[in-house]
C-alpha cells in the first residue's frame, strides 16, 4: 500500500501531463470540422499572402511611398520616445523616492508618482491615439502624445526600479563623505543606473517603432496606414513591401542598440 | 601635553531584537591614536563602528565626537568634517572615472551646482591629482574606476579620504577582500597617511598579525564586551587566546 502511494507521489507530474494531453484531444471533438472552418476564399487568400511574401511589390511608386511612410513612422517614434524619456526620467526619480527627505514625504512621493505612472501605462497607446485624434484631430501631435504617455509610464516605472536596485555600499560611502541626496543622485544613483536605463530605453524604442506603425491605423499616416490601405485593396504584395520596411527599421534599431550597449559596458 | 579625547563612549549598549550586540561599552580614544578592533565574528565590531560613524543609534549611553554629543551632528556635512569611512572595495562608483570618485570627498564642502559642474569640468582638480599622487596611482586619474584592480580601487578610496580630510577615520575590514601583499600595502599606506595628517584611525580587522604590526592600541571585543584594551606592546598571547577561544567564556 505504501509502495503504491510512493510511486503515485513520484509520478504525479507525469499523470498530470497525460491527463492534460487527453483533455486536449477531447477538446478537438468540439470543433466543427466542416467547410465552415475556413471562409470560402480562405485557402486562396493564404496562397496569395504567401505569394506576396516572395514577390513584394518593388515598383518605384510603392518603394517611394514605403520610404516616406517609414520616415513618418520613425519620426513619430523618435519624437514620442524623446518626450517619454524626459517624463520617465523626472517621474522615475520622484517615484524611486531617493531624493525626498523624511519618511512621510518619501512615501507620498513614491506612491503618488508610481500611481501616476501606472495610470499612464494602464491605457494602451491605441486608446490614447483615439482620444487625442478626437481631441486635436489627425495631427502628428496626436500620434506623438499618444506614444509618449504610455511609454513614459512604462519607462518611468522601470527607471524607478533600476534606481532602487543599485548597490547600497557606494551610496552609503557618498553620504558618509557628506553628499546631500541630490549630490548622491548625480554621483551615485545615476552613474550606477545609467547603463541599464539606456539599455532598457533602447529596447522600448524598438517597441515604439512597432506601436507607431500600428497607431497609424487610426489614420495618422505612416507604415501602418499604408499596410491598412493595401490590405483593404487585397494588394498583398504591397503589404509585404511595407512589412519588410517595418522589419528593416526594427532590425536597424536593434543593431544600433547593441553597438551602444557594447560601448557602455566597456 | 595630554592629547585631547576625540571620541568618548559612555556605557553604549545596542540590541538587535533580543540579541545584545554591544553591552555597556565605555572607552575613549585620543587624537592621533591608531586603534585596531579585533575579535571573533559577531563580536560587535561592525556595530561599534556604525555607532561611531553615527549611522546607527545606540539604545543606551552616549557618544561624544570631539567633545560634542553625537546627536548634535544633524547634517551629513557637519559629520563628514569629523568622520570619514572606508570599507571594502565596493565603496566606489565603478562607472565613474577615478577623478570623480576622488572628488566625491569634497561633496560635503561643495554646493549642489558646483558638484554638478564638476562632473563636466572637474573642480579642485589639483587636490585630486595631489591625492592620487600620494596614494601612488597618479596616472589613473581619468580611467574608469571599475577597470582598476582591487588594490588600486582601495587606493582610490584612500585618495577620496585624503580629499575629504576628516579628523577621524573609521575603517571596517578595509583589506579583507585583498590578498596578503596588497593588504599590507594598503594598511601601511593608510597608517602613513593618517600619521602625516595627524588623524585618528579606528579599524576593525580579522588579522591579529596586522593589528600588532601596524597599530598602537588594540581593543579586543567578544560578545559585545571589551575583552582587553591595551597598548600594542602589552598584548600577550594569553589575551589573544582568551579572545578567540570558543570554550573560555562559557
Amino acid at each position: 500500500m505504501r509502495d503504491l502511494r510512493h510511486s503515485i507521489d513520484l509520478h504525479k507530474r507525469t499523470f498530470l501531463t497525460l491527463g492534460l494531453i487527453l483533455v486536449f484531444f477531447w477538446s478537438l471533438l468540439s470543433v466543427e470540422w466542416g467547410t465552415n472552418l475556413f471562409h470560402s476564399g480562405g485557402g486562396v487568400t493564404i496562397l496569395q499572402i504567401a505569394y506576396g511574401f516572395f514577390h513584394p511589390d518593388l515598383s518605384p511608386e510603392i518603394l517611394n511611398l514605403a520610404i516616406t511612410s517609414s520616415w513618418t513612422t520613425l519620426t513619430y517614434a523618435v519624437a514620442g520616445m524623446t518626450i517619454a524619456i524626459l517624463i520617465a526620467f523626472v517621474f522615475g526619480i520622484m517615484a524611486s523616492g531617493v531624493i525626498s527627505a523624511g519618511k512621510m514625504t518619501t512615501l507620498f512621493s513614491m506612491s503618488f508618482f508610481r500611481g501616476l505612472l501606472g495610470f499612464m501605462r494602464a491605457i494602451h497607446e491605441l486608446i490614447w491615439a483615439w482620444l487625442f485624434v478626437a481631441a486635436i484631430g489627425l495631427s502628428p501631435f496626436a500620434a506623438i502624445l499618444a506614444l509618449a504617455i504610455p511609454y513614459g509610464g512604462t519607462l518611468g516605472r522601470i527607471f524607478a526600479d533600476i534606481i532602487n536596485d543599485v548597490p547600497k555600499e557606494p551610496i552609503e560611502a557618498l553620504k558618509s563623505s557628506g553628499a546631500s541626496k541630490l549630490q548622491a543622485l548625480f554621483y551615485g544613483y545615476l552613474p550606477l543606473a545609467m547603463g541599464d536605463m539606456i539599455s532598457y530605453a533602447m529596447y522600448r524604442f524598438e517597441c515604439a517603432i512597432r506601436s507607431s506603425a500600428i497607431m497609424s491605423f487610426v489614420g495618422l499616416g505612416g507604415l501602418g496606414y499604408q499596410i491598412h490601405l493595401s490590405l483593404a485593396d487585397l494588394e498583398y504584395d504591397e503589404v509585404w513591401t511595407f512589412m519588410f520596411f517595418l522589419i528593416g527599421l526594427v532590425v536597424i534599431i536593434d543593431l544600433w542598440s547593441n553597438l551602444l550597449r557594447k560601448r557602455l559596458v566597456e | 601635553m595630554q592629547a585631547k579625547k576625540i571620541l568618548e563612549l559612555r556605557e553604549i549598549s545596542k540590541n538587535f531584537g533580543k540579541m545584545s550586540a554591544l553591552s555597556s561599552l565605555s572607552f575613549s580614544i585620543k587624537k592621533g591614536e591608531t586603534v585596531a578592533l579585533v575579535g571573533p565574528s559577531g563580536a560587535g565590531k561592525t556595530t561599534l563602528l556604525n555607532i561611531l560613524a553615527n549611522t546607527v543609534k545606540p539604545d543606551k549611553g552616549s557618544l561624544l565626537i570631539d567633545g560634542i554629543p553625537s546627536y548634535k551632528y544633524t547634517t551629513g556635512k557637519q559629520l563628514s568634517r569629523k568622520i570619514g569611512i572606508i570599507r571594502q572595495q565596493f565603496d566606489l562608483v565603478g562607472q565613474l572615472p577615478v577623478i570623480h570618485n576622488v572628488l566625491a570627498g569634497r561633496l560635503g564642502e561643495w554646493g549642489f551646482f558646483k558638484s554638478l559642474l564638476s562632473l563636466i569640468l572637474p573642480q579642485d582638480k589639483e587636490l585630486a591629482i595631489k591625492s592620487l599622487d600620494r596614494v601612488g596611482i597618479p596616472n589613473k586619474i581619468y580611467e574608469k574606476t571599475s577597470n582598476l584592480s582591487g588594490g588600486e580601487q582601495q587606493r582610490v578610496a584612500l585618495a577620496r579620504l585624503l580629499v575629504q580630510n576628516p579628523e577621524i577615520i573609521l575603517a571596517d575590514e578595509p583589506v579583507s577582500s585583498l590578498d596578503p601583499s596588497r593588504a599590507e600595502d594598503i594598511l601601511s599606506m593608510l597608517i602613513k597617511l593618517v600619521k602625516e595628517e595627524n588623524q585618528t584611525l579606528i579599524a576593525s580587522l580579522h588579522s591579529v598579525e596586522y593589528a600588532k604590526r601596524f597599530f598602537t592600541r588594540i581593543i579586543g571585543l567578544r560578545e559585545g564586551k571589551i575583552c582587553f584594551d591595551l597598548p600594542v606592546e602589552k598584548i600577550t598571547d594569553a589575551d589573544l587566546f582568551t579572545l578567540y577561544n570558543l570554550e573560555e567564556l562559557k
